[in-house]
């Protein structure tokens, strides 16, 4: 699955990071970073991390 | 060297934020705001402009700080401090993610479209309730039933459990007044009246599993190393209390704006879709939450001001979201396009509940709008200290009924 992130709207929270680590990180400037390209097997995690943005920043391709 | 003298000698100005006659709406924030980035108080710091706030909310070396709001206010132990200290808010790193990730599915925005009609019936009953006399105590007829019925529906139970819920969710929200210690019997009281309520609901849902709020946490404490029957029962404190008092004080700002903003309310009632952004205008305005604490984890230095280790950092929401550095104009206008508010929060501790509180307000706002024309104060306000959680806990109204 494709993942995206709307960095004109995320404000940075980290609820990603928090929901599904495996995906999404910061980097050491607390620039955030994710996989463009994810396993099935993660689809769960990135869904509630989708769920979770507070911004609503994360589309699910 | 004590962490007040350190602060003491810098030039900063200084905000006596610990006195409850302090008005975070005050001209000496605006003054401190336009002289310096940050002011100093008795807790620590202040920071009063948007640009320091929205980076300090997620800086790497500041943690969440008010899980030291008790020690703040002079009380040791206690139901309601031994709870504040080690539920979810107050949590950082692993913990606070472990907690969070079983908290989040409960609030997902999936689940609001489903909750629309309840929040709609709900306020059109309450409304019902008192629109023929053209007046109510906006805060007793309607804020607080609307706040705590949503919980009601939320958890499941007979919206005529509201106003014991409302009850104990009001006296153990004194406790996030500055007058904290000297009303410490009630809130404990209170808060033990809350867990034994949580307990029952607990054990309700062990004898009848269910897909509510409630049988999704009884089902993550299946595995009590996911979560602890303590966390459990702290997590169900956390989502009523946190629903409540917010809320409810959140709505009665609302009003208090609209009826020195006439022209916005009726705004308002003629285009119900500017219900979403009027919550927002409402919030970056006058929000409930007027700080969001932090405290900083080691030593830095954060626009040339040294910050100690174990600092209390106050980041103000309601001075920071009117900063005209950032806000052209800053006036109450629903339709006006704007840059976020911080009164959810930011970062890692953004508020949990934020779709909900958001959804549930947005149709009491436009509900209210349709039905209550030209609302006025019709007696005395009675206000929480201007600081800190804050709200009205009486506002008469008069109305013209629609």
């Amino acid at each position: 699955m494709k993942v995206h992130v709307d960095m004109s709207i995320c404000l940075l929270h980290g609820q990603c990071v928090i929901a599904a680590p495996e995906v999404f990180s910061f980097d050491d400037d607390g620039g955030l970073v994710w996989l463009a390209e994810v396993d099935e097997s993660l689809a769960a995690d990135v869904e509630a991390a989708s769920d979770a943005c507070p911004e609503q920043a994360i589309v699910i391709g | 060297m004590t962490q007040q003298e350190i602060l003491s000698t810098d030039a900063l100005p200084y905000l006596d934020i610990a006195d409850a006659d302090f008005s975070i709406r005050s001209q000496a924030v605006l003054d401190a705001r336009d002289a310096a980035w940050c002011a100093r108080t008795p807790y620590g710091l202040a920071v009063l402009r948007y640009d320091d706030v929205q980076k300090m909310l997620r800086h790497p070396k500041l943690r969440q700080g008010s899980y030291r709001w008790p020690a703040h206010s002079g009380v040791t132990g206690g139901a309601f401090a031994r709870w504040w200290e080690q539920m979810l808010l107050s949590q950082e790193g692993s913990e606070h993610a472990r907690l969070r990730r079983m908290a989040n599915p409960a609030f997902s925005p999936k689940l609001i479209s489903s909750l629309i009609p309840k929040f709609q019936a709900l306020a059109n009953r309450l409304i019902d309730g008192f629109a023929e006399k053209g007046e109510c105590d906006f805060i007793a007829e309607f804020t607080e039933p609307y706040a705590t019925g949503v919980i009601c529906d939320l958890l499941g139970l007979p919206f005529e459990k509201w106003r014991e819920l409302a009850d104990i969710a009001g006296d153990m929200g004194l406790a996030l007044a500055v007058s904290y210690k000297r009303d410490q019997a009630t809130v404990d009281a209170a808060t033990e009246r809350l867990f034994a309520y949580a307990e029952e609901l607990v054990a309700l849902r062990r004898a009848e599993p269910s897909e509510d709020f409630i049988g999704m946490l009884v089902r993550a404490n299946a595995d009590t190393d996911q979560l602890s029957d303590q966390e459990l029962l702290d997590m169900i404190v956390l989502a009523i209390f946190g629903g409540i008092d917010t809320t409810r004080n959140q709505l009665g700002l609302a009003m208090a704006m609209f009826i020195e903003h006439p022209e916005q309310w009726a705004l308002l009632a003629e285009q119900p879709d500017l219900a979403r952004p009027a919550v927002e205008e409402v919030m970056r305005v006058r929000p409930t939450v007027t700080w969001v604490t932090r405290e900083a984890t080691e030593t830095f230095t954060y626009n040339g001001t040294e910050i100690p280790q174990g600092t209390t950092v106050h980041l103000f929401s309601q001075s920071a979201a009117s900063d005209p550095a950032v806000f052209e104009t800053t006036d109450f206008d629903i339709t006006a396009k704007r840059k976020p508010h911080f009164g959810f929060g930011g970062g890692t501790h953004h508020c949990l509940g934020h779709f909900i509180a958001r959804g549930d307000m947005t149709e009491a706002l436009k509900l209210l709008a349709q039905r209550l024309k030209n609302p006025r104060f019709n007696g005395e306000v009675l206000w929480l200290p201007d600081s800190g959680n804050t709200g009205a806990t009486a506002m008469p109204i008069a109305f013209d009924a629609a």
